[in-house]
């Protein structure tokens, strides 16, 4: 039985972590665990946490942990499936979203999360189905809305994923993940202005995060070939696990230096001399280009004001 | 009470002043060579008190005693005629060149894990300029400390002319 110090202490990191205060989510945490080291549902909130700061590493050794305490615990399962599908091992996030789902205290978080789970395998019926299950617990719950119009957007049903995503931002007019849904379509229709608008919004709640970044990006990458070159490459890089990255950086370093000895060994040495200087220029734009796009990005949000409707 | 650690925190001790991004010591391999990268990932991983230092050790070590290896099997077979081509020579030296690269950025990943708290914690980060353009300036008095193939292979970085 916990205390009343650790019941406040809990309750203030839930109420944080849903905030997305997630550095103050994991303060609180560690209070939790300075007192009682072995309990099972604070090491899982905290591997929510850590993964919502994006320390993924840690959240990984935090859900193992809380699920070594405690098997049982659906909430437990709930981190550890959230934890796997941040490393897109979805099959092994599936296994565990099925312990959560069946667990008696299953909440709309755990079938939103199943859905998001179920539509990243490519089981769209499925995710459908278990968004309406988070849906009959309550129908404004603005994750499940934001997540089935994504669903939605993917099958290119433009017109019923803004349906939903307004339906959501009508529930929370700051919900972030239907604010970045909502770019996404804007930016299908062509609508690239509401597209910034949305991605403005998110990106000054959160201006490190991935899916806000990439949502910027391509925003850019409407406007300008050169960054549009950029964020094809560094989505489908970093859309991979940091081994996968590796595995790609290598392989393109490999692709490179074979192409310039093989030039030389017919005897195109200046093909080979081209090969060389593409590579070095190929290396020296992807080590930039990031950084170019931060600096740009933080320009770019301190000049323009929001509209009052963001 | 104790402060519960969490598992990737870093713990920087005297040399925390002296820490760096670990993508410097990557770009020291490609500017400078080897002989400064492994051992700057090693003060590094010491430096930010970092919990996978030991791991972070080995796999430096790892590299320096697999690109020694790798030397001596490429060295052997040119002697032994088995590898007579510049071609051929050119690929046995990229396969050297990709396992340094290879090593470099598997541990830089696994800095960069603890780096990122670090610096959030806002813990300093120190310019790397210095000992870049040291080891820039120094690379060819170190490169040719030895007349020995071997001793080329392992300390060298990978950007130049012949993949090492």
């Amino acid at each position: 039985m916990d205390s009343p110090q650790i019941r406040a202490w809990l309750s203030a990191s839930d109420a944080m972590r849903h905030r997305g205060d997630w550095h103050g989510a994991i303060e609180m945490l560690r209070r939790v665990l300075s007192e009682d080291p072995d309990h099972a549902r604070a090491h899982a909130s905290m591997a929510l946490a850590l993964l919502g700061a994006r320390r993924i590493h840690a959240a990984e050794l935090e859900a193992r942990t809380g699920l070594a305490l405690d098997g049982n615990d659906g909430f437990c399962h709930l981190a550890a499936a959230a934890v796997l599908r941040a490393h897109r091992r979805l099959d092994e996030a599936w296994q565990h979203c099925l312990v959560a789902v069946e667990s008696d205290g299953a909440d709309g978080d755990v079938f939103v999360l199943a859905a998001a789970i179920q539509q990243l395998r490519g089981e769209l019926d499925e995710a459908r189905e278990l968004l309406g299950r988070a849906l009959e617990l309550d129908a404004a719950d603005p994750d499940a809305l934001a997540e089935l119009a994504r669903l939605e957007l993917g099958l290119g049903k433009l017109d019923a994923a803004a349906e939903r995503v307004g339906e959501a931002l009508a529930a929370d007019p700051g919900h972030r993940d239907a604010h970045r849904v909502a770019g996404w379509i804007a930016l299908r229709r062509g609508d690239v202005a509401d597209a910034e608008g949305h991605a403005r919004f998110v990106l000054r709640e959160d201006p490190a995060d991935r899916d806000n970044l990439a949502l910027w990006a391509a925003i850019k990458a409407r406007r300008s070939w050169l960054l549009g070159v950029w964020w094809r490459w560094n989505a489908w890089a970093t859309l991979r696990s940091d081994h996968g990255q590796v595995a790609i950086l290598i392989g393109s370093y490999v692709v490179a230096r074979l192409a310039m000895i093989l030039a030389a060994a017919v005897g195109a040495d200046r093909l080979e001399e081209a090969l060389s200087w593409l590579w070095l220029g190929f290396c020296a734009y992807t080590w930039i280009a990031p950084i170019l796009l931060r600096r740009m990005l933080a320009r770019d949000l301190e000049k323009v004001e929001l509209d009052e409707d963001f | 009470m104790k402060d519960y650690a969490i598992p990737d925190e870093p713990r920087p001790g005297r040399l925390g002043h002296l820490v760096v991004r670990p993508s410097a010591p990557l770009l020291a391999l490609m500017l400078c060579g080897a002989w400064v990268a492994w051992p700057w990932y090693i003060f590094n991983a010491i430096a930010l008190g970092s919990p996978t230092r030991r791991r972070e050790i080995a796999l430096s070590v790892g590299a320096v005693a697999g690109t020694a290896v790798l030397g001596v099997v490429v060295i052997a077979l040119v002697d032994a005629g088995v590898i007579e081509s510049t071609t051929a020579i050119r690929l046995a030296l990229l396969a050297i060149a990709t396992w340094k690269i290879g090593m470099a950025y598997a541990i830089s990943t696994l800095q960069a894990r603890t780096f990122h708290v670090y610096e959030y914690y806002g813990g300093r980060v120190r310019n790397p300029n210095l000992v870049l353009i040291g080891g820039f300036i120094l690379r060819g008095a170190v490169i040719g400390l030895f007349d020995s193939t071997l001793w080329r292979i392992i300390v060298a970085g990978y950007l130049a002319k012949g993949g090492l």
